[in-house]
């Protein structure tokens, strides 16, 4: 007897966003009940402008004024949309190097971006230069696992926050990768790092005893490795209460998210959308409970062809 | 006609599988092409820094007959990017000691493209701002060196091959008992957990950017010259 208890329909749906999105739509109608719609990026990399034509791997490709294009059409379907950012925000083209990443966060305020996780370049111009950034960027900072007490990143950065949509609670957190060997001493100082495990458990659970219907953790750990060194593969397997994992740092260009199991049996997704600001992902969620149990999960997976 | 069938397919797994699923997750990964902007708010923020960067940034250092790519174990890049700093380093320099350059594929950020190579490629292909250090080794390294480029998978070098698991550095003999790295100070200093550099017997920290030297050498060389030599085997 066939076991799976959740069934994968895998749409191809090609002809643009529009076209599939409408006849999505129709077809779902009888579950139209609390939709949280997730757009997200990761490793951005100061990329502002589209890759230039001739580039050798994506030419045309990305762009920031773009990317607010399709995340405004996406907004005026939508009702509740949230837009993440994985980190690495910084560093890759020459508008950081010569403004300190300044453009970077202006644009990610007009974006409409929620929330962000601080990757390690995003610790290049050193934690002054960051905070320098910074002031431009009217959104917050999620990190739980850098412990900046004794840094100027004290109190400037937060653990998690809550997001209300509609009927529908959401709690996010951030957790950085271990910046020691990765990023020069002298730009992280005295930044502490705590064991991404333990801290994601404490995070989902603060936020699930919040009342959080939907708990996402951005990370900046990276997708997987050969070693066994933490990735977000692990940490969905060693954690509960996690729903989504929003990844970065590894530039993985996923096809659609990784499904993983975690502690209690339940259903975690990891998505990741490479580098450069080249693919924006999505990731609608329709809730009829608030179980993650695999059985109540109905995954469908739309390619943008 | 195969749209049709899917949307039905789609459709109808929708409905069987609605007793039993409470929580349906749809996904698309939207790849960001010419989509049309009309979003002058947007571009007018970018505007006065774009103007100014281009100011500079566009000015051409080279042309590329080919695209340069990086790449692991190999790639055109790695081979450019390493022949190019070893070669600002020895090229008037008159010496018989062993020495190669070793980088991080991870430093290299970008990818030159067939075609005009302004300033600004060179800011992405080598966007930090890090110093080329000269870094003297004992015979007795070559162990762990090896050792971390294996279980890399192998990392951009000139001036020498590795081959079988061996290293085999330009000038060296067996009379060698130290040899040079030309690398940089963020991999000098522990950067991508090369932590072998810690058994130096000497270094020297040149006032040369990386990225500085890579836009003389791109000047000098005017049409890029590709090396397509395997230098890393397994």
């Amino acid at each position: 007897m066939d076991r799976r208890k959740f069934i994968r329909t895998t749409a191809l749906v090609s002809g643009g966003m529009i076209i599939s999105t409408s006849a999505f739509s129709q077809s779902n109608s009888i579950l139209k009940t609390k939709k949280i719609t997730i757009l997200h990026t990761n490793d951005t990399h100061s990329n502002i402008d589209p890759f230039p034509l001739n580039h050798a791997k994506y030419p045309d490709k990305g762009g920031v004024a773009r990317r607010f294009d399709l995340i405004q059409k996406i907004r005026s379907q939508e009702e509740h949309v949230l837009l993440l950012d994985a980190g690495d925000i910084f560093q890759g083209t020459p508008y950081f190097n010569k403004f300190g990443g300044v453009l970077e966060m202006k644009l990610m305020t007009a974006l409409g971006y929620d929330a962000a996780t601080l990757g390690n370049h995003d610790f290049d111009g050193g934690m002054d230069g960051f905070l320098k950034a910074k002031q431009f960027g009217l959104f917050p900072f999620l990190c739980s696992n850098y412990n900046f007490e004794n840094t100027v990143l004290d109190a400037q950065t937060q653990r998690n926050t809550i997001f209300q949509k509609g009927n529908v609670k959401i709690g996010v957190f951030g957790i950085g990768v271990e910046l020691k060997g990765l990023v020069p001493d002298d730009k992280f100082k005295e930044t502490k790092y705590i064991d991404p495990i333990e801290i994601a458990n404490q995070q989902a659970l603060e936020l699930k005893n919040s009342g959080c219907d939907l708990i996402i953790c951005l990370s900046h750990l990276g997708y997987e490795y050969t070693t066994d060194k933490i990735s977000d593969r692990i940490l969905a397997k060693k954690t509960k209460n996690v729903h989504l994992i929003i990844g970065g740092h590894t530039h993985t260009f996923l096809e659609k998210p990784t499904e993983e199991i975690n502690l209690e049996g339940n259903l975690v997704l990891i998505n990741q959308v490479g580098w450069g600001g080249i693919n924006l992902g999505r990731i609608d969620f329709e809730f009829e409970t608030k179980l993650f149990s695999k059985k109540e999960v109905l995954i469908i997976e739309k390619q943008n062809l | 006609m195969i749209r049709i069938f899917l949307f039905i397919f789609c459709g109808a797994g929708l409905l069987a599988c609605s007793s039993v699923s409470k929580i349906v997750v749809v996904n698309e990964q939207i790849t960001i092409d010419n989509y049309s902007v009309n979003n002058s708010s947007i571009d007018s923020i970018i505007l006065p820094y774009r103007t100014e960067l281009n100011k500079e940034m566009k000015e051409v250092i080279a042309v590329s007959e080919v695209d340069f790519l990086v790449s692991r174990p190999c790639g055109n890049l790695n081979n450019w990017v390493t022949d190019v700093l070893l070669n600002s380093q020895i090229k008037n320099m008159k010496s018989d000691e062993p020495i190669f350059c070793l980088i991080n594929t991870g430093g290299i950020r970008s990818t030159i493209n067939k075609g005009e190579v302004t300033l600004g490629d060179f800011y992405k292909v080598m966007p930090f701002d890090n110093l080329i250090v000269w870094v003297k080794m004992p015979i007795s390294s070559l162990v762990e060196i090896e050792s971390y480029l294996k279980s890399t998978g192998g990392e951009p070098i000139a001036g020498a091959l590795f081959q079988n698991g061996k290293l085999v550095i330009n000038g060296m003999n067996e009379q060698s008992n130290y040899f040079w790295i030309v690398t940089s100070d963020y991999l000098f200093n522990g950067g991508d957990k090369m932590t072998f550099f810690k058994q130096n017997l000497e270094f020297k920290v040149t006032d040369v950017l990386m990225r500085n030297a890579l836009i003389s050498g791109a000047k000098e060389q005017r049409i890029l010259i590709q090396d397509t030599t395997n230098r890393i085997f397994f």
